[in-house]
Parts: structure tokens; C-alpha cells; sequence
């Protein structure tokens, strides 16, 4: 299964539907879809990475990429994930720290919206 | 390490073969070593692995365990070469060595997130450098080992 990617913009904040697999040859598109939508002035994006099947650390790689990006502009990117497998990986490079991880997107818009 | 001569079908000594008598459970994949191709393997890797009864928390550690170390080789990959996937089973233990070909680089970086889910992944991961053109990884993941996450 490919990648597909589809973005939408609710009050502040961006959020970035992906499905499919996350690997070395797709996660270059991820990687341009940030760094495009960085560019266009969305600082605070919220990844929904529920329908994701397989993520590697070249994904990781791209998340803290663009991590680095929103940060540079007092944003924030942050993850809706559930799925076990793909936690995995995010505690084993304890990445579980540095990102804000939500059960779903009502919970990290909620949460969201009491930073502002 | 360099001295050292490691083919799979010496590695696993000892090694019962599959369940039906007198088959050998070794499967060689050869794939272009370019990313496009990782999904196959893995699928590869899923399937074989199944054949031994790995859970499917074990299935799914072999997959990324496979695609890690091969994301790793592709970057030093010669272009236009082949990557190699030999996949030996045994009645515990899956062993899989993926090698490509290289220009001068023989091992692979060990301070990066994917050496980090790899060797977290696989019960033993070692960077094999028997020649001076090609790089090689050698993982194993055995059926009984509980390993946290």
C-alpha cells in the first residue's frame, strides 16, 4: 500500500491526515507536504497517524524534521496515534517525550485550544 | 571482524531444517536496491515468518527489524545493483542477512535511530564486513524471546 496524504486547516490548527506506509521511499512526500505547508504560514500541525500501517525511523525522521521546523516558528506538531505497533517505535527511540500524542483528534484539538 | 567469513548456511550450525524432512527453510530474494522495493520484503519477510509460528507482535518486529536494516544499506547502495535477502529458518529462529553493494562504505552508522529500533527490534544484530565492497546485515529474532517493548 502507498501513501496518501490530505490536509485541512480548523482554527489554528492544521491537521494532516496520512494512510498507507511510512518508509525510506515514501516519507519523502510527508517530508515535503511539512515543510510546504510550514512555508505557507501552519505552525501548528497535528499529524492523525491512525490509519498508518507501517512507520520505520525514516518516518521518525520526518516527524522530528518538521518538528524542528514549527518549533523555529513558536508552533507545534503534535500526533494522534493509538495504534500499539506504531507506539512501539516511538518509545523505543523515545521519541513517546518529546512529542504530544493523542487518542484522537477531538482530544489534541481540545487540548489544543487550551494552550492558545 | 574483518577477517571473519560469515555465510548463512554456516551461521545457523546445528540448524534442523523446516518441518517436512530433508527441505532446507533458506529463501534467497533478490530485489533492485532501490526503497520502492522494501514494501516486497517486508511482505516477504511477514510471510516467512509466519511459517514459523512468530506471534504477530513478532511478525511485526521482523518486518521493521528487515526494513530498518535495509533503509541502512540502501543509502550507500551502488546504483543499479541488486540488494540480497537471505532468509534461513530454523525451528526457533529466523536468521536474515541483507547485503548490497558499496563504494568504500562497509558499516553501517550505529548512532541513529534506525540502528537504535533495529537492534531493539532483533534478539541479535551484527554489521557483518567480509569485503571491502559490500556491506551486510546480519539480524536473528528467535520465536521464544520475550523481549519488553
Amino acid at each position: 500500500m502507498d501513501l496518501k496524504l490530505d490536509h485541512r486547516t480548523e482554527d489554528r490548527l492544521t491537521i494532516v491526515e496520512v494512510e498507507g506506509e511510512i518508509d525510506v521511499y515514501t516519507a519523502p512526500r510527508l517530508r515535503e507536504l511539512l515543510i510546504d505547508l510550514v512555508n505557507k504560514g501552519n505552525f501548528h500541525l497535528l499529524v492523525n497517524m491512525e490509519k498508518v500501517d507501517f512507520l520505520d525511523s525514516t518516518g521518525l525522521g520526518v516527524l522530528v524534521g518538521g518538528l524542528k521546523r514549527v518549533r523555529a516558528h513558536d508552533g507545534s506538531l503534535e500526533l494522534v496515534c493509538t495504534q500499539e505497533r506504531i507506539l512501539k517505535i516511538f518509545r523505543i527511540t523515545g521519541l513517546t517525550k518529546v512529542f504530544g500524542i493523542y487518542a484522537s483528534v477531538d482530544e489534541a484539538k481540545e487540548a489544543h485550544g487550551k494552550d492558545k | 571482524m574483518t577477517d571473519e567469513t560469515v555465510t548463512p548456511t554456516e551461521e545457523v550450525s546445528g540448524a534442523v531444517p523446516g518441518d517436512v524432512a530433508g527441505i532446507r527453510d533458506a529463501v534467497s530474494v533478490r530485489l533492485p536496491a532501490v526503497s520502492a522495493y522494501l514494501s516486497v520484503l517486508r511482505t516477504a519477510t511477514a510471510g516467512l515468518a509466519a511459517r514459523l509460528d512468530f506471534t504477530l507482535d513478532q511478525i511485526e518486529d521482523l518486518r521493521i527489524a528487515v526494513d530498518e536494516a535495509c533503509a541502512m544499506l540502501l543509502r550507500h547502495a551502488v546504483p543499479g545493483t541488486d540488494l540480497t535477502a537471505e532468509f534461513e529458518l530454523t525451528g526457533q529462529e529466523m536468521s536474515v542477512r541483507v547485503e548490497v553493494a558499496t563504494v568504500g562504505v562497509t558499516v553501517p552508522k550505529r548512532d541513529d535511530f534506525a540502528w537504535m529500533v533495529l537492534t531493539a527490534l532483533a534478539d541479535d544484530v551484527d554489521a557483518v564486513s567480509d569485503s571491502p565492497d559490500h556491506m551486510a546485515i546480519v539480524l536473528r529474532k528467535r520465536r521464544g524471546a520475550a523481549r519488553p517493548a
